[in-house]
């Protein structure tokens, strides 16, 4: 296979230095690779990650768009700083690829490249989010308020992956405006974590309590209405339980949740959203993480798996891609909750603490031999392959959209059911085209 | 009943499915039905494929009381009540990909292409009530690479009655083009080594200027002017007619070949053996060796013998001739037989 | 060349525009050219399904092929670089028929919608087309007052003119071509009624339905005129049509607004016979000169049977009044030869 990665390559770059060694790992299992550095031509590299192959500028036209010919695939690194990733946007632009997602929110990307690219910017920013919310993405005075308002409303997900033929995304946080956007298949592979320094003590609470960690978008659901009356169904994990909450949580889900918790006695505390760093303390600090909502895609949670990778048992529904995971380090539950079944097994590990520390060495041992750079190059090869199979109909569908936009707005053409209906037969991966 | 016959094709491209499609269309009208044809232009490279097959889909032929669909990708046209008589895949996609014949290198797009393709057919086929299939050829590759059962349906030719025998010369025909993949000049090669007057005549027009001279230099230089014929011009159905009621056989050997083609069924009528080759493919699906003609291997020599033996025993010659044309029933070759399968 | 002559197909119905597209193809054969004929299904009813069928045929992909020569919408949206449209048909539901009322495209928004698709797939269409002709006067008015398109009349020539010599003029007034309401006969029928005795009638040609047949019939026996009219309603046989018409005193064809001459009338002056029609008869009007190459009545039976009258009170003038319309005819230089030369510059 011949992949052309577009990517930062300056040594201070993490996203540069987790594709380095997915590039090990692509020519390692025999793909030839050539790099292409996409970083702001006024952005100076002291020095560069070691990619094992040759480095090329993204402004040098002719010989990119040549290896764009002959690759198999181009694979753009996404994030959310203009300046690492200038030259992956002015090639995606012209030539769709697999986008490997490292930041759901791209706000202050767009905002820099709308600088150069006003017009352009305000049709796609009508496009998405509708005349409204458009008119008001230019007008915020401040840092704070801008990331408040378009990291809800106007993420600019949507602008990045209409333009790729597949995405690898690392969390399925989001993952629902990135599967609107991209007409291919959709991956979420957590990050290699081989660069991650993980601390050698499991870390956990002292003595007989059990401090259980759920991490996620805290959605008025009954995933953690359910913990907490498992939790206030039993004595002793009422006595001796925390339940700590970290992730995204409206005003209205927040105060009903703690009055429902000190209804039911039990100890809740609710961080709301925490930056990386509270985030592993807060994980180091725990004995066990809970994820029990079903995955929507059959692929990994990236905070689940940074959880097992810093040695913690986890907690998960019995459904998707939590299936597979080892009983020897995961407590599995009918995805039906069954709270009985719930508080049984959190009781289970309130008493044997040393099963909850066991458990989680097992959990940093499996995960750490199972989400390696190996495995991702290997999941993106796997990806490339599938996508040349879904890109043959929406390049024709592209071709079509544009001949009709000469009679008609794109949108009728994919609000006709005359239109869309009899296309049906090309849906080969299960998703509304 | 309103029927439509649905084909894709090439403009000015005289494919060998336009008789299948055009002489069904003259029976079902001469049955009383209202047929019309519909024939798309249709351009077979992957990055335009599916363009024109979400134009297939958009195609609306609900007036019809059933559909009839042949050459690829035409079984995508939607249609409640749709009928297959198929007659070939897309075949660098399917059975010539694994060949030197499949005419797109091995990459990725290409494979993903054919992925989709295949996904695609696999799904439309199915949208079928019935499929039928030309030869046994062709129904072993939908269930190979579609997993999908078919009917052979032999496409009987226009009027067979037209055909008959008045007798046997000495001369073998071949009346198809000449293309090197016919091999006619296998048959040229053969006849320098028979040990009796057989003759050959040769009819048919060439697509290769090159194909031709190299037969015409070939008789030359075998020295065998007086004993082949070769008429490089397109033949008259009454010539044909007349050729096959008097030759003494038929011979048609063509590379490996999907079906068993109209020249055996003209000579099957006409109660003449066939002479043919064991790697002829669908031939075979009709002749039968010592029964209605000789199977032979595809050499010189082994053609040659049998043009001998047809000469000699002339008593075998005539009986295998007779078998030829009762075997045409025993297959139920009929316009009857198709018009009662297509409209069943 | 390798032309191909690209028209809408309405599955199972076959009319004028398929029979001028066999035509035209015989004739590119005759020319020296190679001709098919590549006819697409259109649907459109229901309208909401019209974008589709543009889509369609835009998506479709041509080889092999020299010049294309487009009839119809939306076959004319076919891609191909050397394009020539020989409008016969727009969509006039979305244009004149719009405006009357006449159309199924829907009322409101929706309406207005398709309307703007159709428009400006008609504006793409005819923008990328090297040269547009148009069958008829009428049409060409259309196509510059909607579309603002400028185009070139080029009418369809007689198919077979050898078949119109013409000759001894018979006793009879003949009425050619298909017989409905918009057709008229049934006002020849009045007509003959207060005309002289001596004027006789032969109306001859397909009805459209058994009602229209039965309209004719029931007139002959009511205005008594069974002994002066001859009623031949069916397809007739071309031979059968043309010695109708060779052996006639002179032709009558007076349709309600018709775009283009008619055939019938060409077909007449082909043989040199005097024309009748009406004031409102429309294309028809181009060869049919008062008095001069026949007659313009009013659209009433008094008038009309004064023009059936006059083909009998002096059959020199009659005679005559034909040899002009047939010069006429001719000066149009409408023939198959010229027609494909227009076509293919």
């Amino acid at each position: 296979m011949n992949l052309l990665i577009f990517t930062p390559v300056n040594a201070n770059s993490s996203i540069g230095g987790v594709t380095a060694l997915v590039v090990h790992e692509l020519i390692a299992q025999g793909c030839h690779v050539v790099v292409v550095s996409t970083e702001s031509r006024d952005l100076i590299i002291a020095q560069c990650h070691n990619f094992a192959t040759w480095i090329l500028p993204w402004d040098d036209e002719l010989v990119i768009r040549s290896l764009i010919q002959s690759a198999d695939a181009c694979i753009y690194q996404i994030g959310n700083h203009f300046a690492y990733h200038e030259g992956a946007l002015r090639w995606l632009f012209e030539f769709p690829g697999l986008i490997c997602l490292h930041d759901f929110y791209l706000g202050h990307l767009f905002a820099s490249w709308a600088e150069l690219n006003r017009v352009h910017a305000d049709f796609i920013l009508d496009q998405w989010y509708g005349s409204e919310l458009a008119r008001q993405f230019f007008t915020y005075s401040d840092s704070q308020s801008f990331i408040h308002a378009t990291s809800q409303l106007m993420p600019m997900t949507e602008w990045v992956c209409a333009k790729a033929d597949a995405v690898i995304t690392h969390s399925q946080w989001g993952c629902g405006r990135v599967l609107k956007a991209c007409p291919g298949p959709v991956l979420v592979v957590p990050l290699p974590p081989d660069s991650i320094i993980y601390p050698i003590g499991i870390g956990g609470s002292e003595g007989r309590t059990l401090n259980i960690l759920a991490i996620g978008h805290v959605n008025p659901n009954k995933r953690v209405e359910d913990l907490l009356e498992a939790i206030g169904a039993s004595q002793s994990l009422r006595e001796r339980a925390i339940l700590r909450l970290i992730g995204h949580i409206e005003p209205a889900v927040r105060q009903s949740l703690m009055v429902l918790a000190s209804g039911l006695g039990v100890n809740l505390v609710i961080e709301g959203v925490v930056d990386e760093n509270n985030l592993i303390n807060a994980i180091e600090q725990c004995d066990v993480v809970s994820c029990l909502r079903l995955p929507v895609l059959e692929a990994a949670s990236g905070a689940v798996v940074k959880a097992m990778l810093y040695g913690k048992a986890v907690i998960v529904a019995n459904a998707g891609f939590y299936a597979e995971l080892p009983i020897s380090c995961a407590v599995k539950i009918d995805p039906d909750i069954n709270n009985l079944q719930l508080s049984s097994a959190l009781e289970d590990l309130l008493n044997d603490k040393a099963k909850v520390r066991r458990m989680g060495a097992e959990a940093r041992r499996w995960a750490s031999e199972t989400f390696t750079s190996k495995h991702y190059a290997h999941q993106l090869i796997a990806l490339v392959a599938r996508m040349h199979s879904v890109i043959p109909i929406n390049r024709a569908l592209v071709n079509i959209c544009l001949m009709y936009r000469h009679w008609s707005p794109v949108r009728a053409f994919l609000d006709s059911p005359e239109i869309m209906h009899p296309l049906r037969i090309f849906d080969i991966t299960g998703k509304d085209i | 009943m309103k029927i439509a016959l649905c084909s894709s094709y090439v403009p000015f491209i005289k494919g060998g499915a336009r008789n299948i499609v055009e002489w069904l269309e003259l029976m079902l009208q001469e049955q009383g039905h209202h047929v019309e044809r519909i024939y798309l232009p249709q351009v077979d490279t992957p990055d335009l494929l599916f363009q024109q097959m979400c134009a297939l889909r958009w195609i609306d032929l609900s007036m019809a009381d059933r559909i009839i669909c042949f050459r690829p990708q035409a079984h995508l046209i939607p249609h409640s009540h749709k009928i297959l008589w198929f007659i070939h895949h897309i075949r660098s996609f399917y059975d010539l990909w694994h060949t030197p014949y499949r005419g797109f290198q091995d990459d990725y797009k290409i494979s993903g292409f054919r992925d989709a393709l295949h996904h695609v057919d696999d799904v439309g086929l199915r949208e079928a009530k019935s499929i039928f299939t030309n030869s046994r050829v062709v129904a072993e590759r939908l269930k190979t690479y579609n997993r999908i059962e078919s009917e052979v349906l032999y496409p009987p030719i226009l009027h067979p009655e037209r055909f008959h025998s008045a007798g046997f010369n000495d001369e073998i025909v071949c009346i198809c083009r000449l293309e090197h993949h016919k091999r006619q000049h296998l048959l040229i090669e053969a006849l320098r080594s028979t040990k009796t007057p057989v003759n050959l005549s040769l009819f048919g027009v060439s697509s290769s200027s090159e194909y031709l001279h190299s037969l015409v230099d070939l008789i030359s230089e075998l020295g065998l002017t007086s004993r082949v014929r070769l008429d490089n011009q397109w033949i008259s159905e009454e010539e044909k007619v007349s050729r096959l009621s008097s030759c003494l056989a038929a011979a048609y050997l063509p590379v490996n070949e999907d079906s068993y083609g109209y020249p055996c069924l003209e000579a099957s009528h006409s109660a003449k053996p066939i002479l043919t080759t064991t790697d002829s493919g669908g031939v075979l699906e009709l002749v039968d060796d010592g029964v209605n003609g000789y199977v032979v291997e595809p050499t010189p020599l082994a053609l040659a013998d049998a043009m001998d033996r047809l000469y000699l025993d002339r008593a075998r010659t005539v009986a295998m001739g007779t078998q030829a044309s009762e075997k045409i029933s025993a297959m139920r070759i009929s316009w009857p037989h198709v018009m009662q399968r297509l409209l069943q | 060349m390798k032309v191909l002559v690209v028209n809408n197909m309405a599955p199972f119905v076959w009319g004028g525009a398929e029979e001028l597209a066999m035509h035209l193809q015989s004739n590119l054969i005759i020319s020296g050219h190679q001709a098919e004929i590549l006819r697409i299904p259109f649907q459109w009813e229901p309208s909401r399904r019209i974008p589709s069928q543009m889509l369609m045929v835009r998506a479709l992909e041509v080889a092999n092929v020299d010049h294309v020569i487009a009839l119809k919408f939306p076959a004319y949206l076919l891609r191909h670089p050397r394009k020539t449209l020989w409008l016969l048909h727009q969509y006039r539901q979305a244009y004149d028929l719009f405006d009357a009322g006449q159309t199924n495209l829907p009322t409101g928004s929706a309406g207005h919608e398709l309307q703007s698709v159709i428009r400006h797939g008609d504006l793409q269409a005819f923008s990328e087309s090297a040269k547009i002709y148009t069958n008829s006067e009428v049409t060409r008015k259309r196509l510059r007052k909607y579309n603002g398109f400028d185009s070139e009349v080029l009418l369809p020539p007689v198919n077979d003119p050898q078949l119109f010599p013409g000759g001894i003029a018979g006793d009879y007034i003949f009425a050619g071509g298909r017989v409905n309401g918009l057709k008229r006969q049934y006002l020849l029928l009045e007509a003959l009624a207060l005309a002289d005795q001596r004027v006789r009638l032969l109306i001859a040609g397909p009805p459209d339905s058994p009602e229209d047949a039965l309209r004719l019939q029931e007139l002959v026996e009511r205005l008594d005129l069974v002994d002066r009219v001859k009623l031949d309603l069916r397809f007739l046989p071309r031979a059968v049509y043309a010695s109708y018409l060779n052996q006639c005193a002179a032709v009558a064809y007076l349709p309600y607004d018709e775009d283009s001459l008619g055939y019938v009338a060409m077909e007449a002056a082909t043989a040199a016979k005097a024309l009748i029609t009406t004031a409102d008869s429309g294309g028809i009007l181009g060869l049919v000169k008062h008095q001069e190459t026949g007659w313009v009545a009013q659209v009433n039976p008094e008038d009309l049977a004064m023009a059936m009258n006059a083909v009998y009170t002096c059959s020199e003038q009659t005679s005559c009044y034909g040899q002009s319309a047939r010069i006429l005819w001719e000066s149009m230089n409408i023939n198959w030869p010229e027609t494909i030369n227009s076509l293919l510059q």
